[in-house]
C-alpha cells in the first residue's frame, strides 16, 4: 500500500467515524434516557450512564396496553402499505417513464403539484370522504391512500428513465409482452430504489400518527404510536418511558433496513453489469 | 409531447391504452385521494368556516361563502411576509448544508472498504427515530446550560449560544437538527445514483491522472446529477412544509422566530378555529411552492443529465 | 392526441363531481345526521331506558397513568346502570383536540367528550355541544358548574377541578433565616423572601412565575386589573393595573432577577427546577403533589398565593360535553353526570389522587386532607376563596397566543412592558371582534 492510499483510508475512517458519531449520538442518549428512572432524568451534572439503570420503562410499555395486538395492528397496516404503494408507483413510473403516452408529461407535473398541498388542510376533506366511504375504524382508511404516492413515483420514474432502451427492446423481440417486460426487466432494474422506498414507505406508515389517529379511534384498532402515546400524561412528559417506547418502535424499522440493505448491494452489481 | 416521450424510448404504437391499465390505482387514488380533497379546501378557503360545523352541509355556501376576504386579509397583513421570512432564512441554510452532508454521506458510503455496512446502518438512525423523540432528544442537548452541545463547545473554549431559547439562533438550531435527520435519507437516495454510475468512467479518468477530488466533481456529480435534481426537488418541497419539529421544540417562539408556514396553516385550522383562514394560507403556500418547483424545473434543462 | 388528454381531464372532473354530488347526499344511518342546527336535548330522540344503549366517552384526561382508575369508575357505574354501555377512549392530550374537532366537523364525533376551558367556549358557542338536561348535577360546585355555563344554558359539568398554590422550599428557608411563608403574604413579602433567597448561590433562585398568557391574567386579577371590560365587549389589556402587574413580574427576571431567565434556565422545566431543590417558591398546580412527593429530597409545603390588592388564585377545570348531534343524548347525559357527581367516581378519584371531584360534599373531600405531603393540604381549599376564571371568549386561544407572545418579548426585554401591552391590545382589538 502506497503512502498516500493509507492516508486515503485513514482520511476514510476518521470522517466516516465522525459522522457515524453524530449520527449515534442522540440515539445512544435515548437508550440512556429509556434506562433511567424518572428523577435522574433531570439530574445535574448529568449521568451519561445512568448509575441505577432501571427497566421500569420498558415494563410499562409492554404492560400498559395490549402489546401484541397493538403491533399487530401496526404491522398488517405497514406492511400492505408498503406492498401497494411499491407495486402501484413502479406500475405508475413506468406508464411515464417507459410506455409514454400523451399528456404524459402533464400529468406528472400533476402528480408532482399534489406533493405540495399542506397535509393539514386536506385532512378534513379527507376525513369526510373517507365517512362517506363507510372506511372509518376500518384499516382501510389508512392503507389505501398508499395507491398513490407521488413521491415514490415520482423517484421511480427518475430510476426508470435510466434504464437503456435497448434492454427492454432486446426482451420485446424475445416476444414479452409489455407486462413481462415490466415484471421481468423494469422492476429487477429498479431494485436499489425500490429497497430504498420500502424502507421509507414503512417507515412512514409505521411512524405514523395523525391520520391513524383520525381514522382508527377504537382501542382494539389502535396502532403502536397511538398507544405508546396515551402513555403520556398531561402535565409531565415522562422521558424515560417516551423513549423506551420510541426504541422499541425503532426495532422493526431497523430490521427491515438491513434486510433491503442486501438489496442495495445488488442493486450496485445490477448497476455494475449495465456497462 | 408525445415525440418527446417516444424519444426516451417506449414502441412507437404505444400510448394511452398500453399505459392505462398501468396508471389506473394510481390515478384513482390521484382523484380521491388527493384532487378531490384540494378541491374541497379550495372551497374552504372562500369561506369563513370554523372547522366545526360540519363540512358541506345543506346550506354550507349560503352561510360560510366570502369571497376573497381571506386572501385579502392574508395578502395585506404584515403576517404572511414575517412568516416567508422565517421559511426562506430556514432553506438557505438548510438546503445547502443539507445537500453538502448527504453528498458525503454518499460518497462515503459507496467506497468498497469494510465496515462501510455497518456506516450505512448508523447513519440511517437518525432517520429511523421519529421526530418526537429525535426533538425532545435535541431540546436537551441544545440546552445553554445543561446540554451536552455547549459543555462541547466549552471545551475549545467556546461560549455556546442559547439555541432554541435565542431569538437569532433557534432557526439555525432546527435547521442543525434537521440536517441531521434527512441527511441519512437523501445520502441514500444519493448513493443509489452514485452507485448506478458505470465504473469504466472512472477507470478512464484514473488513466488521464485525475484524483478523488477532480472524479468526484467530474464524473461523479454530473452523472448523478437526476439524483441530485430529485433530492433537491423533494427537500425543497419539505423545507416549505417544516412543521413536527417546530412545534416540538419551540413552538413558533421565541418571540416568534420560528413561526413557519404550516404551523401558522395549523394554527389558525385547529387552534383558532378559522378554518377558511388556514384554508387560504395554503393554497397561498401551495402557489409559492409550485412556482419554485417550475423554477427548478426550468432550470434542471441545464444541469441534469439523464444519458448516464 | 389533445382529444385524450381532455378525455382523462374530463372523467377526472367528472368522478369529482359525482363524488362530491354523492357526498352530502349519501346518509349512513350509524352516523350522526347532517344538519347542522344546534338542536335542543330531545328525549324521542333517545332509546327507552330498559332498552341497552352503548355510547363514545372520549377524554384525555386519563391518558397516561389514570386510564385503569377510569376504568374502574366505569365498571361501577356500569353495575348501576347495566343497560349503559360505555366505550372510552383515551387520547393523548397533544392531538386530542386536533382528532376532536376533525370528528366534529365530519359529524362523527363521540357521544359525549372532554373539553378543556380553552376550546369550550368555541365549541358552546359554534353550537357543537348540546344543553344537559334532565339529569340533576346539584350537587357539583357552584364556581365550577358557572365555567361551562353560556347564557344561562350549563353546556358542560366539570368533570374535576384543580388549583394553583404556592409550593416553597422549607430547607432554603431554613438557609436564609427567614420566615415560611403564610396566606397572609403579599406580593411585596413574596419580593424579600425572594432576593434573600437569590443571595444563597449563584444557580440559586428565589421565585419563579413565568411571564405567561396564564400567570398574567390572575396576577392582573390580583392587581385589581382585568384584560377585558366587565360585559366583554372591549379588550383593556394596557390598562394601567395591567401594565403594573407585568412589570412587578419582568422585573423580578430582569431587574433583582429573583427569577432565572429563559437562558438561566437553560432548557429545563420549572418544576425539575424546584425539584432539584435550586428553587425557594412557586405557584403551580395541585396536580404536582405526587410527582414532588417522590422526586423532592427536601421538606417542601403549601400554603395560598399571595396577592396585591386582593387575593387571586387559578381555577382550573375541564367539562364534560355532550355531542349535539348525538342520538343518544339521554345515555350520555347519565353517564357524565354519574362520572361528575356520584360519590363512588368521587372516592374513586380521590384515592388515585387525580386531582378532585368538582363536588360540593365536604366529607367526601375531607380523605383528601389526610393525605401528606404537603402537611398543609388545607390551602388547596382555603385558595377556592380567591378562585379566578380566564376570561372566557370564543377566540380565547388567538387572545391568549397573542398576549402570550407579547410577554415573552418583554420578559426577554426585547419590549418594554408598557410596548408589550400595547401591541397586544392593538393586535387584539384587530384580530378578535367581541360580541
Amino acid at each position: 500500500m502506497t503512502l498516500k492510499k493509507r492516508l486515503g483510508t485513514t482520511g476514510y475512517y476518521v470522517v466516516s467515524t465522525v459522522i457515524a458519531v453524530v449520527s449515534m449520538f442522540p440515539f445512544l442518549w435515548m437508550i440512556s434516557t429509556s434506562l433511567k428512572s424518572q428523577g435522574a432524568i433531570m439530574s445535574i451534572p448529568i449521568q451519561w450512564i445512568p448509575q441505577e439503570p432501571s427497566g421500569d420503562a420498558y415494563v410499562e410499555v409492554f404492560t400498559k396496553f395490549n402489546f401484541l395486538r397493538t403491533v399487530g395492528n401496526s404491522l398488517f397496516i405497514s406492511v400492505s402499505y408498503t406492498v401497494i404503494t411499491l407495486l402501484s408507483s413502479a406500475m405508475a413510473a413506468f406508464a411515464f417513464a417507459k410506455v409514454g403516452f400523451c399528456g404524459n408529461d402533464l400529468l406528472l407535473k400533476l402528480y408532482l403539484a399534489t406533493m405540495m398541498i399542506p397535509t393539514q388542510v386536506t385532512m378534513i376533506p379527507l376525513f369526510v370522504i373517507m365517512n362517506k366511504l363507510s372506511l372509518i375504524n376500518n384499516f382501510g382508511s389508512v392503507i389505501l391512500p398508499s395507491i398513490f404516492k407521488p413521491f415514490a413515483v415520482f423517484m421511480l420514474v427518475q430510476q426508470m428513465r435510466a434504464i437503456p432502451e435497448d434492454y427492454l427492446d432486446a426482451a420485446r423481440i424475445d416476444g414479452a409482452g409489455i407486462f413481462q417486460v415490466f415484471r421481468k426487466i423494469a422492476l429487477p432494474m429498479c431494485l436499489p430504489t425500490l429497497s430504498t422506498l420500502a424502507v421509507t414507505t414503512f417507515m412512514e406508515s409505521w411512524n405514523d400518527y395523525l391520520w391513524p389517529l383520525l381514522m382508527l379511534t377504537q382501542r382494539e384498532k389502535m396502532t403502536l404510536p397511538i398507544a405508546l402515546s396515551t402513555l403520556q400524561g398531561t402535565y409531565n412528559p415522562q422521558y424515560n418511558v417516551l423513549m423506551a417506547g420510541s426504541l422499541v418502535s425503532m426495532v422493526p424499522i431497523i430490521i427491515i433496513y438491513i434486510m433491503a440493505q442486501r438489496n442495495f448491494k445488488n442493486g450496485m452489481m445490477a448497476g455494475g453489469i449495465k456497462g | 409531447m408525445p415525440q418527446k416521450a417516444n424519444r426516451r424510448g417506449g414502441p412507437k404504437k404505444d400510448g394511452l391504452l398500453t399505459a392505462a391499465p398501468f396508471l389506473l390505482p394510481s390515478l384513482l387514488g390521484l382523484l380521491v385521494f388527493s384532487l378531490l380533497p384540494l378541491l374541497v379546501s379550495a372551497l374552504i378557503s372562500f369561506t369563513d368556516w370554523n372547522g366545526l360545523d360540519q363540512l358541506l352541509a345543506p346550506g354550507f355556501l349560503q352561510e360560510h361563502f366570502i369571497g376573497l376576504e381571506n386572501y385579502k386579509n392574508i395578502l395585506s397583513g404584515a403576517e404572511l411576509w414575517k412568516v416567508l421570512g422565517n421559511t426562506g432564512a430556514y432553506i438557505i441554510m438548510y438546503i445547502p448544508l443539507m445537500l453538502a452532508a448527504s453528498l458525503l454521506e454518499a460518497y462515503l458510503l459507496s467506497s468498497t472498504r469494510r465496515g462501510v455496512s455497518a456506516f450505512r446502518v448508523v447513519y440511517y438512525l437518525p432517520v429511523l427515530t421519529s421526530w418526537v423523540a429525535a426533538s425532545l432528544i435535541w431540546t436537551s442537548v441544545l440546552s445553554p446550560q445543561y446540554g451536552a452541545m455547549n459543555n462541547l463547545l466549552a471545551l475549545f473554549g467556546i461560549q455556546g449560544p442559547g439555541w432554541l431559547l435565542d431569538e437569532k439562533w433557534a432557526m439555525a438550531a432546527i435547521v442543525l437538527v434537521s440536517v441531521w435527520k434527512d441527511a441519512g435519507f437523501f445520502g441514500l437516495i444519493l448513493l443509489s445514483g452514485m452507485v448506478g454510475i458505470n465504473k469504466s468512467y472512472y477507470e478512464a479518468a484514473s488513466l488521464d491522472g485525475a484524483g478523488t477530488w477532480k472524479k468526484f466533481w467530474r464524473i461523479t456529480v454530473p452523472l448523478m446529477s437526476p439524483a441530485i435534481f430529485y433530492v433537491l426537488i423533494v427537500a425543497l418541497i419539505n423545507a416549505f412544509q417544516l412543521f413536527p419539529q417546530v412545534m416540538i421544540m419551540t413552538d413558533g417562539g421565541p418571540n416568534s422566530a420560528t413561526q413557519v408556514m404550516v404551523e401558522r396553516i395549523y394554527r389558525y385550522g385547529f387552534r383558532y378555529f378559522r378554518m377558511g383562514y388556514a384554508a387560504a394560507f395554503s393554497w397561498i403556500l401551495f402557489v409559492i411552492i409550485m412556482a419554485c418547483t417550475a423554477i427548478q424545473m426550468k432550470a434542471q434543462k441545464r444541469w441534469v443529465n439523464y444519458d448516464a | 392526441m389533445k382529444k385524450h388528454l381532455s378525455a382523462i381531464l374530463a372523467s377526472a372532473l367528472a368522478l369529482v363531481l359525482l363524488m362530491s354530488a354523492c357526498g352530502p347526499a349519501a346518509s349512513d344511518p350509524t352516523k350522526s345526521p347532517d344538519n347542522p342546527d344546534p338542536k335542543p336535548s330531545q328525549q324521542q330522540d333517545t332509546p327507552p331506558a330498559d332498552q341497552p344503549v352503548t355510547i363514545t366517552y372520549s377524554n384525555y384526561n386519563a391518558s397516561g397513568g389514570n386510564e385503569e382508575t377510569l376504568q374502574k369508575m366505569y365498571e361501577a357505574f356500569h353495575e348501576e346502570y347495566p343497560n349503559i354501555t360505555v366505550e372510552i377512549e383515551t387520547i393523548a392530550y397533544n392531538d386530542y383536540f386536533t382528532q376532536l374537532q376533525t370528528r366534529v366537523s365530519g359529524g362523527t364525533a363521540p357521544d359525549c367528550y372532554e373539553l378543556n376551558i380553552e376550546n369550550f367556549a368555541a365549541y358552546a358557542n359554534k353550537g357543537a355541544l348540546a344543553e344537559i338536561t334532565g339529569v340533576d348535577f346539584s350537587g357539583l360546585d357552584e364556581t365550577s358548574l358557572n365555567a361551562f355555563n353560556v347564557d344561562g344554558k350549563q353546556y358542560g359539568l366539570p368533570g374535576k377541578f384543580s388549583n394553583v398554590v404556592l409550593f416553597y422550599n422549607k430547607d432554603l428557608f431554613d438557609q436564609a433565616k427567614i420566615d415560611y411563608p403564610t396566606a397572609d403574604w403579599t406580593q411585596d413579602d413574596l419580593q424579600k423572601a425572594a432576593e434573600a433567597i437569590r443571595a444563597l448561590g449563584d444557580d440559586i433562585y428565589g421565585y419563579y412565575q413565568p411571564l405567561t398568557y396564564n400567570e398574567f391574567y390572575k396576577v392582573v386579577a390580583q392587581f385589581g386589573g382585568s384584560l377585558l371590560n366587565a360585559d366583554k365587549t372591549e379588550f383593556t389589556i394596557n390598562a394601567p393595573e395591567n401594565v403594573a402587574a407585568a412589570q412587578m413580574m419582568a422585573d423580578r427576571i430582569l431587574v433583582s432577577n429573583v427569577q432565572p431567565n429563559e437562558v438561566q434556565m437553560g432548557g429545563i422545566g420549572d418544576w425539575d427546577l424546584f425539584m432539584s431543590g435550586r428553587l425557594g417558591m412557586m405557584p403551580t398546580g395541585i396536580w404536582a403533589f405526587n410527582t414532588f412527593a417522590e422526586g423532592c429530597k427536601f421538606d417542601w409545603d403549601i400554603t395560598v398565593e399571595p396577592g396585591k390588592e386582593q387575593k387571586a388564585t387559578h381555577f382550573f377545570s375541564d367539562a364534560c360535553v355532550i355531542n349535539n348531534a348525538s342520538d343518544k343524548k339521554e345515555a350520555a347525559a347519565t353517564w357524565i353526570t354519574w362520572l361528575t357527581s356520584s360519590d363512588k367516581a368521587a372516592a374513586i378519584r380521590i384515592e388515585a389522587g387525580w386531582d378532585l371531584p368538582a363536588i360540593k360534599d365536604q366529607s367526601t373531600l375531607s380523605a383528601y386532607l389526610d393525605i401528606t405531603p404537603p402537611a398543609n393540604r388545607q390551602a388547596v381549599f382555603d385558595s377556592l376563596n380567591y378562585l379566578v376564571v380566564p376570561p372566557v371568549i370564543e377566540d380565547y386561544s388567538l387572545m391568549s397566543d397573542i398576549i402570550g407572545q407579547k410577554l415573552s418579548a418583554a420578559a426577554a426585554g426585547t419590549l418594554t412592558v408598557q410596548e408589550a401591552l400595547d401591541q397586544a391590545q392593538s393586535e387584539c382589538q384587530a384580530q378578535i371582534s367581541l360580541k
